[in-house]
Formats: structure tokens, sequence, C-alpha cells
């Protein structure tokens, strides 16, 4: 379960997309942890997420946060998206203060996470790397497609669909804001980041142009 | 899955929205191809179908394998996790799984969007067991692997997924040498796999692992993840 992992592209917009989630630990703490899962997934909403959500319900493009506040069980991983590293370490303090006893996991910029958690008052205890991508490359849509469609880990988005989707912005059927909507309902996790994604369409669209 | 064609209305909605590429036009109505499908659900979720043509089939065995591996949806009944891996460093906090002078290598067959086959599943893990490396038990894709031999069962090896996450714990000092083993079977893949390393945030385990990385040539990410340690009971406080 990496769903969060191997996110491609440029530091620039890499340094504006980060993942907060929340999960128990199956036979140590899971007894007893919906209300304190609610209350993490309180916390996120304060701080506004781009996008939000848990697998069962899905993300705020389909569900309510009441419905997916219902669907929460000892499984559940509620995730929330953000843009700036200031959300981040404060997500990151509300949550030191509520003393959930919730393993929290940031996906993101690692130096950039390393300083959120130190202004915090946390130092991480492990970390993951992405070691890139191996085997029959030839095989992979266009990397700037990947860049969109690997924000949901799970692959639940199609690169043909973002590739429609990004044609209909080029002929100006759809504002990159709509077709990012699309792609971001398929993404159930709610791990997909609609604000990096448009600006990733944009700058697709206008390399388009430009070559036109 | 498949679709009922008596009332799918031919409308192409859905053909885009399949990651594998199985739903075509076939004469009128949509297709699925079912040797390219691996049951992922996205069809049925996701696509406003106006004739709710989309119909969840009841699979057996070995076909139900394509939907254990490729829906998120889902939740493992032995280990009560969804997604397609383990709680892995998620829960480190906690479990202590990863300890220092220890890491935790994941290799995720078919990620990105390009799906995988068991046989694929199987190449590697055939070289992982060789190697002496003992995959991590509550991987469900584990129960599926000979340890001893890296086997697949025979039923399963033409069935395709969405990914499969080969999980391992490995001591440090043998990094150097896994990592060349796992780079070395990258050409025999029909498939594509992405590749990850897990840590205890411990100085001397870090930089070990970055010098290793160095002299394999291989350039860790720059983005990642971090458990910040608010999982209690901490594992160094008397968790199991």
């Amino acid at each position: 379960m990496t769903h969060t992992l191997h996110r491609l592209g440029s530091l620039e917009t890499l340094e504006k997309d980060f993942v907060v989630m929340a999960m128990t630990a199956k036979g140590f703490n899971e007894e007893g942890s919906i209300p304190k899962l609610r209350e993490y997934f309180e916390i996120i909403l304060k701080h506004k997420p781009v996008n939000y959500g848990e697998v069962m319900a899905g993300s705020r493009s389909i569900a309510s946060v009441s419905q997916i506040m219902d669907s929460f069980n000892i499984s559940s991983v509620p995730h929330g998206v953000f843009t700036t590293p200031k959300q981040v370490e404060d997500v990151l303090k509300d949550l030191k203060k509520a003393d959930l006893g919730l393993s929290i996991v940031v996906s993101g910029v690692l130096s950039e996470v390393e300083k959120c958690c130190r202004n915090a008052g946390l130092r991480p205890h492990t970390l993951e790397h992405s070691l890139g991508i191996w085997g029959k490359k030839e095989k992979l849509p266009q990397t700037k497609i990947l860049e969109i469609t690997n924000m949901c880990g799970h692959s639940m988005i199609s690169p043909r669909l973002a590739e429609r989707e990004i044609g209909e912005v080029s002929s100006k059927k759809k504002k990159p804001e709509e077709a990012v909507e699309v792609l971001t309902r398929c993404c159930r996790c709610s791990i997909f980041n609609p604000e990096r994604a448009v600006v990733l369409v944009k700058e697709m669209v206008g390399e388009k142009s430009s070559a036109e | 899955m498949i679709i009922d064609e008596s009332k799918c209305v031919g409308c192409e909605a859905c053909i885009d929205y399949c990651p594998v590429g199985a739903i075509s036009i076939q004469g009128e109505w949509a297709a699925i191809d079912r040797d390219a499908c691996v049951e992922c659900g996205v069809c049925y979720r996701e696509i406003d179908c106006p004739g709710e043509a989309f119909v969840w089939e009841e699979l057996s065995w070995p076909r139900v394998i394509r939907r254990v591996f490729s829906d998120p949806t889902l939740i493992k009944k032995d280990t009560k996790v969804t997604g397609r891996g383990t709680e892995e460093m998620k829960t480190n906090d906690v479990t202590g799984r990863f300890k220092a002078g220890q890491v935790g290598l994941g290799i995720e067959l078919g990620r990105p969007s390009v799906g995988a086959s068991f046989r694929d599943v199987e190449k590697m893990s055939s070289v992982l067991a060789k190697a002496g490396v003992k995959l991590e038990e509550k991987n469900p894709l584990t129960k599926l692997i000979n340890q001893n031999t890296g086997e697949i069962d025979r039923d399963i090896l033409d069935e395709r997924v969405l990914s499969a996450i080969l999980e391992f714990v490995a001591p440090l000092d043998g990094l150097r040498g896994i990592l060349k083993t796992i780079l070395s079977a990258a050409d025999e893949l029909e498939t594509v796999f992405s590749l990850d390393l897990i840590y205890l945030n411990e100085e001397a385990t870090k930089s070990k692992a970055m010098e290793i990385l160095a002299e394999v040539g291989i350039s860790p990410s720059l983005a990642g993840k971090t458990n910040v340690g608010l999982g209690r009971p901490l594992a160094e406080e008397g968790a199991p």
C-alpha cells in the first residue's frame, strides 16, 4: 500500500503537493479508533484541504463530509491533500495537541515535511523514498500524462481519460478545472491533487498551443 | 465485469475510463475484453452510464484474484487493510516492523498504469527467492508464492492485475546485493515496476542507505513519505 508514493514531476509542482493520512495499526490500537479517526478528519477539514475523503465513500467530488465520516471503520485511511507547507505544519500542530494515538503519515517533498515536523515539535519516525520506475518503460503513457494520473497511486485514473479531458480543454470545450474534476472523481482514496493537476493541464495545453 | 448488451445504448462514454483500455465498441454496443480487464471496478463506480449497463459478475477462482489486487475498495479479511499491500511504514511508529540497521523494500509490479500478469510477478519473486529474501507474510501476494522457490500457483499465472506488491525487510548490509538482484531482473519483465525503500529515521541507517543507493546508481526521489511518529503506543515503549 504505497498509494501516495511515487508522485512524479518537477520540484516546483511537487513542492505544492502534500497528502496527510491517518491509520490504525491492526492488532495494536484499532479498538475504539473510529471517534479518533473522525476527530482527525475534523482537523484535516479545518485547514482547508483541496481534496479529502476515504476510499469507501470516495472523495469530496462524490461524497459529503457526513457521508465520508459515517463510512469510517477500523480499516479506514482518511486523507487530506494540501498545497502549502504552512497548512501541513498547522495540521501537525493540531494533531500533536489532540494526541489521538493514530499513526500519521505525510507524503510530499521530504525536506519540506521535515521542516513542518520540526516546526510542529515532531521528529519524523520512519521515511520512505521512491526509487523510480524500472522495467519495460516503453509501455508507459507519456510522462506529462503520468504526472497527472499517477497522483492516484491505485491507477484508477485512465491515461486515455486524461488525454481526452486535456483535448477538451485544448479545444476550449472545457475549462481546466472542469476537466480535472472528471479525473478527481476517479481517485477513490482522494489523494489526487486537483490544484496541481490544473497547473499541469494548463502547462500541457500551453505547450500544445505554442507548438501549433 | 460485464456489460449488459440489452442496457447499453452505445454512447461510447465509458471507453476512455478503463485504466487498462479493456472497453471498446463492438458493432453497436460496448464490450469488455475479458483478458485485459483487471476487475478494478472503475467502470462500475465512476461512469455515469445512461443505461446502467455495467454489472459486477460473481467471480470465481482464479479470476477473482484480479479484483483482489486491482479494486482498492476491498478490505482484505485477514489483514483488515484496503489497497494492495500492507500497513508497511505507515504504522511503523507502533508496530516497529522496520528497525535500525534494516530497510524495507517494495516492488510494485505493473505500476504505474501498465498492469502486470502473475508471470511477471513470478519472474521477480523467483529471483528474490534465489537471493534468500523472505517476503512479508501479511502481504496478500505472499500467500500465493512458494517462499522457497518464488513459484506462484499455476492457476493464476495468466491472470492480470493493475499492480501487485512484493514487500520484504532486509538487513541494511544486504541492500547493495538485493538492489542489484532486483534491477538485473527488470529487463526480463513484460511490465514496469515502481521501487521503494523504507528506513527508520536514524542517522547511521539513513546515511548508509543513501551511500549504497549512490553506489548502485539510484537517485532516491525528493518526495516521499514521512511517518511523523504520533502513533501510540510507540513500538519502543512496549508494543510487541
